[in-house]
Formats: structure tokens, C-alpha cells, sequence
């Protein structure tokens, strides 16, 4: 606006020209030292592709892939279990209540990802409250080691981590959707299902999208879960790094970086061509 | 909303999943609440309620220190993060190119925090190299490694964390304000400054104080980035993280885990009802502002 | 006996004045001047340019090219707090968390008067525009109208030459915008200042300015008093925007004794030329309003300085006050005929006669564009 000049003028730009420098150009730089050559405690720039050749020569790669596929379930999951939350509170809840309603998910993703991981152990552990209550009423005999320390305690704990964000994502992408839509598909007789599929799905894709990126991304990348909860061997990708790291191998803690960088500019990009992912962002403007 | 022909016990269903669901989210987390305050710890038959664990956790030089560190940690992000926040907010809003700078702004939310975290820690390396390299060779002294691993490499890590969640919230908190009333203001013969601080601050102050909470408590639960950058001090989190990897969960831990929770649950509980409060009050107001007035 | 010379003094002036929104040109190449003490008004349709070209004048935003005087100085980069005006807004421009004292106040105490300068100033300006008593109110407590008197009171208490009002009228309900539109003319004709006001609504601009200029897709289409742009227009939008207008088009094809005739098509027009620079040949339209077309039976005779043609007759539409009577011309274009309802005449045709219509010739306009 007018009548801010000098100073002024350029201190608005101040976040933008922080994320650069901290944000976009380490990001960016992480493919190129992804190729640069390995020392004993540091690096030396160069060119080689030793580090990718190491990780996909690996068992590191294996593991990668599952827990790529572990972390697809958990969207999968989070879908199923959270996206009908999102549809109900967008059309039956009371419009003024709607934002309330949805801070109750809030709540959660407030406490420290770290203690509800590490809460986790309690209830889904040998002597936790689940194998108690399912030995006290006689349904087992000894309790179910499997759900902890196991891929499926990695997924357990990345759903229960992350679904809030599909009821977050889903609804905001429902949000800028006025009620009347819903309104004509029931007025044009179309049933629960078909308004699901032709209406709601479509116009809320943009929100699934983003949620299902934000949680994969999360589950792939997010060291805690597997650490805590995985049990031996146990990694993906935020693991592997944080371990290259410690091992002072940055060149391949680089790569994996690079690597999972690229995963998620992928999927970004696929997904702003098949639903155009600023329409998130239509209730901030 | 609710069309009278759906059925009432369908509503109650849903509504009983959906609390079943946040159910499911928070038991643990009481649960391990419940544990701390058990004497015996986790696994013990017989439960005895005691403060005794936080006793140990608070009088505990070392724990209170990282305590202190991931206070500090937190106050220096908020004093940064909320301004940024809000010149990036008030950019946003004038800026042609939206698309491109919502995307910047929101981008650290899809880098997972290990990625984030390792690709700055070796950023700050060579950014330390490269200025001891340049220093030497033009003989300034005071050209030293400036982004060596501690407060500040720590500091900018959760900048860039909590950054995209100030900037949102604070954004739509700013969709409710009246651009006029600051041009108002300018045409009264207030600078921008003034304008800023007497008219537009006092409006969108709660949801400033929102992002501002909001921030605090994503720092202080922050273990991740903060173990990579943090040199040489440790946070309350990072000590958690430790204990829970090598040690294992004793009492202390599930005290500890308690007290970030207590924390962030009371943090959360308090903007809420401020939030409620506000709401009533305005809505109050807003009814009074509907009744008929006289046509004058 | 010398009559004192009075050059008027010009309070604003636009020199070429263009706002460019990325590759939008929201005005282009804007000039005028205004005289100090005058209720100017800039009229003309939304989207037109209007509030960008006033928000010019009052340094909200900076021009594309061009220049903004006031009072002679060239204030172009000048931001809003330094110029010597003030503005009324549409609305929502109260400061909500601040008293209607504290709204008035404001700029005063920006300027750091003393408090009991600021306390009777306020007082003074709140008598001014009718809210005496009202000062412990808050803008939520107020009805629109309030409002507006508030914002009036806040702009006026600063003492400065230059009154911009956008639209301000706009969201108050119809009996409520005329009541307040004469009000504001009598405090602008008892404080004296310029008044800069725009709005879209005709009736509020003729009721109130001294004089008008029509602003559309961004040019300056005409500027005059309102009688002239109501009665004379000279260009073709002008007589489509303002008041309603009957436009016929037609060529050019004798020029003879300061009139010019025009050749319809169906039928041969007489108009005066005054000084319009049309030569035979061009096409040309005629405009006519409404209310200076009268019906007559078929067959009607033309005068010398009476306009005949005929038409048929359409439909009465009786509105109140008056009847607009639609007839049809031999090209199939509309004619509005609009007379003061009277049960007898406004029955005597019936749709599908044939009828006249006629005007005095010195009633009908020329526009060559």
C-alpha cells in the first residue's frame, strides 16, 4: 500500500526470504551432496553415485519400499476410519458447531506425537490394556504379541498419529462446498452411496489428496514411530537418515533425503494434475 | 442440516463413532497419565496414587535444566515465528502470485522432520566450513563459524517448522478483518504503523495469541529436528526420546510424558474456553446489533 | 461598477491520471479539475473506474502514469495520511472496538490536541451531523444510517479542504439513502469544503451535485452540472446512462440552416446541430427522453420545430406517479414514452394501433458517438 517505502516495504518479505535461504536451498542442495564423496567424518564434493548404489544394493532399499507400503495401509486406514467423520460433520452437525466439533481433533495432534507414540507401548504391549481386557473376558490365552513391535504396530501407531489430519484435510476440502449441494442430491433422489461416489468424493478430492500426501509422507519419513514401535530392524526412510547420520554418513543420508524428496514431489505433482490442489485453499482467500 | 427424514438413531450412531474416534486418539494418552501417577509403575498390580514421580522428575537437576532450555527454546520461536507470521500473512494478501507463495509458505509441512532436520545439519556444516574458509583467507577474525550447533541452528529448525501453521492461522484470522478500517485509519492521518498497532492489532489480537499458543505447544513437543541441531544442550523432549531408547520406560518417563501432556492439554483447554468466551461475547453483540433500530 | 474578479480556486486536479492492474487497465488517461467548495460527484456503473479513480485522489493507491493535484501540489506519492483529505467509506469503516467519541476522536488525537480541544471539537461535529448524545455509543449499537453520520463526523472534525465519500449511501435501505443524500448536501453547503462523491445511483448524483462526471470502463465519458448532463448529453453513453432515454440511429444526409436531417430508415428526422461536428454521411444517433415524447393519434402533422413519426402501440405500464407507454418503430426497436398517470388517457390505445409520437425538435440530442 502506499505510504510504505524503503524499510518498510521490504520487511513483509522477511518469512518469504527466510524459508529460502533455510528451507528451500538446503532441500534443494540435498541432491547435490547426495553425490558428493564420502569421509570419515564428513564429505567432499564430488560426483559419484556411491551413496545410491549403497542404499539400493541394501537391505535399506527393501526396507523403503515397506515401509512405503506400510505407510500406503496407513492412509488406506485413516481414510476409512476418518473420512466418514469429516462427510458427517460437514452435513449433519449444525453449521455454527461444525468448527468446534472438528477442534475436538485437534486435541490429540496437540500432545506431543512422542507421548501418544510412546503411549502406545502401554496399550498395545504384553501386559497392556488390550491383551489385559482380551485375556480378562476369555477371548485369548496369551497375549498377542503382534500388534507391537511389528510392521502392523508401525501402522497401528502411524494411524493413530495421523488420521486427525484426513478429518482435517477432508473437511476443509469440503468446506468452501455450500450446503445446498447437498441438498439437491437428496432432492434428486440419489442414494447414500451414489452421493458419495459422484458428489462428495470429486468435490472434497483436492482435501483426501493433500491429507493422504501429509500422512504418507509422514509415515515414511517420521523416524519416531518405527523407533518406538517397530521393534527390531524395523525402519523407513526418517530412520535410515537419522542412522546414516549418526553413522557420519551424510553423503547417504543425503541420498535417502534426495530420494524421499522426490517421492513426494512426485505424488504432488500427480495429484495438482488430477484435482488441482489450490482449491484447498479457497477458504483462506 | 439435519433433514427430518434421516433418522435420529443414524445421527447418534455417527455421533457416537466420532467420540468413539477421539476416544481412541486420547485414551492412551490418559492412560500413560493414569501410570505416572502410579507408584508402582506400569505393570503393577496394585495401583497406588502418588505425586512421587514428578517429585523425582522436578527435583532432578539435569531434567529441570532441559526443562528450562526447551522453555527458552519455545519463548525464542514464538517471539519470531508470530512477526513472521504476520508480515508473510499481510504479504500474502497483496502479492499477485498467491499460488507460488502458499506453496512456499506450506511446503516444510510435507518434508517429514529427520529429512528437514539432517538436510539443515549438514546445510549448517558447510555454511560453517565455507565462512571459516572465506574468513581465513581475507584475515577477518570475526568471520567465524556463526551457524555452529546449538541455539540457534535449533532455533531455526523450529522457525521453519512452526512457521506454516502461524502463517495459516493467522491468515484466516485476518480474513475477517476489514481492510477499510485501516485505510479509514491512514485517512485520519495515521502511518502504517499506527494504523497497525491502534486499529488492525486490536482485532485480530486473539487469533495472533491463538497462533501464538499454537506455537509454543508444536515447539515444545518438537523432538525430532531439535536432537539434530541443538549442539550442545538438550530440550525435555530429547531427554525423553533418550531415556525411552535406552533406559527404557520407568516411572520418571511416564512422569515425564505426563507432564508434557498436562501442559499442552491445559494450554489447549485455555484458549479454547477464551475462545468460547469471545464467541458468546461477540455473539451477544452481534444479536444486539440485529434487533431493529430506528430508522434515523 | 467593477464587479470583484473571483478566479475559482481548483482544489483537485488529475493530469492523466491511469491505473494499471497487472494487464488490466482500470482508467485510462482520467483529466479534470474541480473547484474548491463544490459538491462534485463521479457517477457511472460499477466496475467502471469511479472508486479507483476517488481512492487516486485520495492516495490508497498509487497511480500507473499520470499526476494528482491538490491545491496545486503535485501529491502523487504522497500517502494518504499526508494529503489534505479525508473519506467516508460504504461501510464497515468504524473502528469497532472504539466509542463513537473514540471513532471521532481518532484522528485529533493522532495530532495530540488537548483533551478538552479534542472533547469540544467532537461535541460540536457530533451536534453537526445530528448525533448529539450518542458519543458513549459503540458502532455495533448503531444503525446504518448512524453509521454513515459518524464516519461523516470522524472525516469532518479534521478540518481538511477535501471530502471523499465512496458511495456511501449504498447500504442504506431506499427511504433512508434520500433523506441522508439531502442532508449530506446541507452540511457540505454549511462547512463549505469540496465534497468528491461517488455512487452508481443517478437520482442521489442529480439531487445533490454541483456538478457530475460520468467515469465508464474507465475514461472520463462527460462532465457538466447536473442539468446538462441530464437535458444536453453529448455523448451517446451519457444518454444511456443517465436519465431514460429513447436512442434512434441513423445517417446523416442534410445539412441546412443549423439542423441536420437524419435518414432512419423508416423515417426522416430533424435535430439541431448546435456546433456538433457530424458532416453528412455518418451515422449518427438521436436521443430523446422519455418524458418530452408525447402520443398522438395516427396521422399526426409535422411542424417546423415538432418531430413526428409513427409507431405502434404496444402496452401502458402504469408505475405510480407516472405511466410509461411502450410503442414499437417500423425497425422494431422499443420506444419508451413516459407521461403523468391520468386514468383517461393512459386507456386510449390499445396494443397493435398505429400511433404518432412526436417532440420538440429542440428537445432531441445529437451524439456522433
Amino acid at each position: 500500500m502506499l505510504g510504505e517505502d524503503g524499510l518498510q516495504k521490504w520487511v513483509f518479505y522477511i518469512p518469504v526470504v527466510f524459508l529460502c535461504l533455510f528451507f528451500v536451498v538446503p532441500v534443494a542442495l540435498t541432491s547435490v551432496w547426495s553425490v558428493f564423496e564420502r569421509t570419515t567424518f564428513w564429505m567432499e564434493p564430488g560426483f559419484t553415485f556411491f551413496a545410491y548404489q549403497n542404499f539400493f544394493t541394501s537391505a535399506r532399499a527393501e526396507n523403503y519400499l515397506f515401509s512405503m507400503i506400510h505407510s500406503a495401509w496407513a492412509v488406506l486406514i485413516s481414510f476409512v476410519l476418518g473420512f466418514p467423520i469429516a462427510v458427517f460433520v460437514r452435513r449433519r452437525v449444525p453449521r455454527v458447531a461444525q468448527h468446534r466439533v472438528i477442534l475436538l481433533f485437534i486435541l490429540p495432534f496437540m500432545i506431543s506425537e512422542l507421548v501418544r507414540v510412546f503411549a502406545m507401548r502401554p496399550v498395545l504391549g504384553r501386559y497392556g490394556i488390550i491383551n489385559n481386557f482380551l485375556m480378562q473376558i476369555g477371548i485369548i490365552n496369551e497375549p498377542i504379541t503382534v500388534i507391537l513391535f511389528s510392521p502392523l504396530g508401525v501402522i497401528i501407531g502411524d494411524v493413530l498419529s495421523f488420521l486427525p489430519f484426513m478429518v482435517f484435510a477432508g473437511f476443509l476440502s469440503m468446506e468452501a462446498v455450500q450446503n445446498y449441494i447437498f441438498e439437491v442430491c437428496d432432492d434428486l433422489g440419489a442414494g447414500p452411496v451414489r452421493t458419495f461416489r459422484d458428489v462428495i468424493v470429486p468435490l472434497a478430492a483436492p482435501g483426501i489428496f493433500a491429507g493422504s500426501v501429509f500422512i504418507f509422507v509422514n509415515g515414511i519419513g517420521s523416524a519416531l514411530v518405527p523407533i518406538i514401535l517397530g521393534g527390531p530392524g524395523a525402519v523407513n526412510a526418517g530412520l535410515i537418515v537419522n542412522q546414516a547420520i549418526v553413522a557420519l554418513d551424510f553423503p547417504l543420508a543425503m541420498a535417502i533425503s534426495t530420494i524421499m524428496i522426490a517421492t513426494l514431489a512426485t505424488l504432488l505433482l500427480i495429484g495438482h494434475r488430477l484435482f488441482d490442489l489450490t482449491k484447498i485453499l479457497e477458504p483462506i482467500n | 442440516m439435519r433433514d427430518d427424514f434421516s433418522s435420529e438413531w443414524g445421527y447418534r450412531a455417527k455421533w457416537a463413532y466420532l467420540l468413539t474416534i477421539v476416544g481412541a486418539l486420547l485414551a492412551p494418552v490418559f492412560y500413560v497419565i493414569y501410570i505416572s501417577f502410579n507408584e508402582l509403575g506400569f505393570g503393577a498390580r496394585v495401583y497406588k496414587f502418588t505425586f512421587d514421580w514428578y517429585r523425582v522428575v522436578l527435583g532432578d537437576t539435569m531434567l529441570v535444566g532441559s526443562l528450562k532450555w526447551t522453555v527458552y527454546l519455545a519463548l525464542a520461536v514464538v517471539a519470531t515465528t508470530v512477526p513472521m507470521g504476520l508480515f508473510s500473512a499481510k504479504l500474502y494478501k497483496r502479492t499477485r502470485h498467491k499460488v507460488l507463495m502458499v506453496t512456499l509458505m506450506l511446503a516444510p509441512l510435507f518434508v517429514p522432520a529427520d529429512i528437514m532436520g539432517s538436510a539443515l545439519l549438514v546445510y549448517f556444516k558447510h555454511l560453517n566450513r565455507t565462512f571459516e574458509t572465506i574468513g581465513e583467507a581475507i584475515g577477518a577474525d570475526w568471520m567465524t563459524a556463526w551457524f555452529e550447533l546449538g541455539f540457534l541452528t535449533a532455533l531455526i529448525g523450529q522457525i521453519i517448522y512452526t512457521l506454516p501453521y502461524a502463517f495459516v492461522v493467522i491468515l484466516i484470522t485476518m480474513s475477517r478483518y476489514r481492510p477499510q478500517q485501516t485505510e479509514a485509519a491512514r485517512a485520519c492521518g495515521a502511518t502504517a504503523w499506527q494504523a497497525f498497532c491502534q486499529v488492525e492489532f486490536p482485532q485480530i489480537r486473539a487469533g495472533v495469541f491463538s497462533a501464538a499458543a499454537f506455537v509454543v505447544i508444536l515447539s515444545f513437543n518438537e523432538a525430532p529436528r531439535t536432537a539434530l541441531l541443538k549442539g550442545g544442550f538438550d530440550t525435555f523432549s530429547n531427554v525423553l526420546v533418550s531415556q525411552m531408547l535406552n533406559v527404557g520406560m520407568s516411572g520418571e518417563s511416564y512422569a515425564m510424558a505426563g507432564i508434557m501432556s498436562i501442559v499442552a492439554m491445559t494450554a489447549v483447554g485455555a484458549i479454547l474456553i477464551y475462545t468460547m468466551i469471545r464467541t458468546e461475547r461477540l455473539d451477544r453483540r452481534a444479536r444486539a446489533a440485529a434487533e431493529p433500530v430506528m430508522s434515523t | 461598477m467593477n464587479a470583484p474578479s473571483t478566479s475559482p480556486t481548483i482544489a483537485v486536479e488529475a493530469v492523466d491520471l491511469s491505473k494499471n492492474y497487472g494487464s488490466v487497465a482500470a482508467l485510462r488517461s482520467v483529466s479534470f479539475s474541480i473547484e474548491s467548495g463544490k459538491y462534485f460527484v463521479l457517477l457511472g456503473p460499477s466496475g467502471g473506474g469511479k472508486t479507483t479513480l476517488l481512492r487516486l485522489i485520495g492516495g490508497f493507491i498509487r497511480p500507473s502514469g499520470g499526476r494528482v493535484l491538490l491545491h496545486g501540489h503535485d501529491v502523487s506519492d504522497l500517502p494518504a495520511n499526508l494529503r489534505p483529505t479525508s473519506m467516508v467509506f460504504q461501510s464497515y469503516a468504524l473502528f469497532p472496538h472504539m466509542s463513537v467519541v473514540g471513532n471521532v476522536a481518532y484522528g485529533l488525537k493522532l495530532r495530540k490536541l488537548p483533551k478538552d480541544e479534542i472533547a469540544s471539537k467532537v461535541e460540536g461535529m457530533l451536534d453537526l451531523v445530528g448525533l448529539a448524545g450518542y458519543g458513549m455509543r459503540m458502532p455495533h449499537e448503531l444503525s446504518g444510517g448512524q453509521q454513515q453520520r459518524v464516519q461523516l463526523a470522524r472525516s469532518l472534525v479534521l478540518e481538511r479542504d477535501i471530502l471523499l465519500l465512496d458511495e456511501p449511501l449504498a447500504s442504506l435501505d431506499a427511504k433512508l439513502r434520500k433523506d441522508m443524500c439531502l442532508e449530506l448536501k446541507h452540511i457540505q453547503e454549511k462547512v463549505g469544503i469540496t465534497f468528491i462523491h461517488v455512487t452508481h445511483n443517478q437520482e442521489e448524483a442529480m439531487a445533490i451535485a454541483d456538478r457530475i462526471a460520468i467515469i465508464a470502463n474507465g475514461r472520463l465519458v462527460e462532465e457538466g452540472s447536473a442539468r446538462d448532463v441530464y437535458e444536453r448529453p453529448v455523448k451517446r453513453f451519457t444518454a444511456e446512462f443517465v436519465g431514460e432515454n429513447n436512442l434512434i440511429d441513423g445517417r446523416v444526409v442534410a445539412d441546412a440552416g443549423g439542423r441536420l436531417k437524419v435518414d432512419t430508415g423508416f423515417a426522416a428526422i430533424a435535430v439541431d446541430k448546435r456546433g456538433s461536428a457530424a458532416a453528412v454521411g455518418e451515422t449518427v444517433s438521436i436521443s430523446v427522453r422519455s418524458e418530452r415524447i408525447h402520443l398522438l393519434d395516427p396521422g399526426a402533422a409535422a411542424k417546423d420545430d415538432i418531430q413526428v413519426i409513427p409507431a405502434d402501440y404496444v402496452e401502458a405500464v402504469y408505475l405510480g406517479l407516472t405511466t410509461s407507454h411502450l410503442v414499437r418503430l417500423a425497425n422494431g426497436s422499443e420506444i419508451i414514452v413516459r407521461r403523468l398517470s391520468n386514468t383517461e388517457s393512459d386507456a386510449k390505445f390499445v396494443s397493435g394501433q398505429t400511433v404518432s409520437i412526436s417532440w420538440r425538435t429542440e428537445n432531441a440530442q445529437l451524439h456522433i458517438d
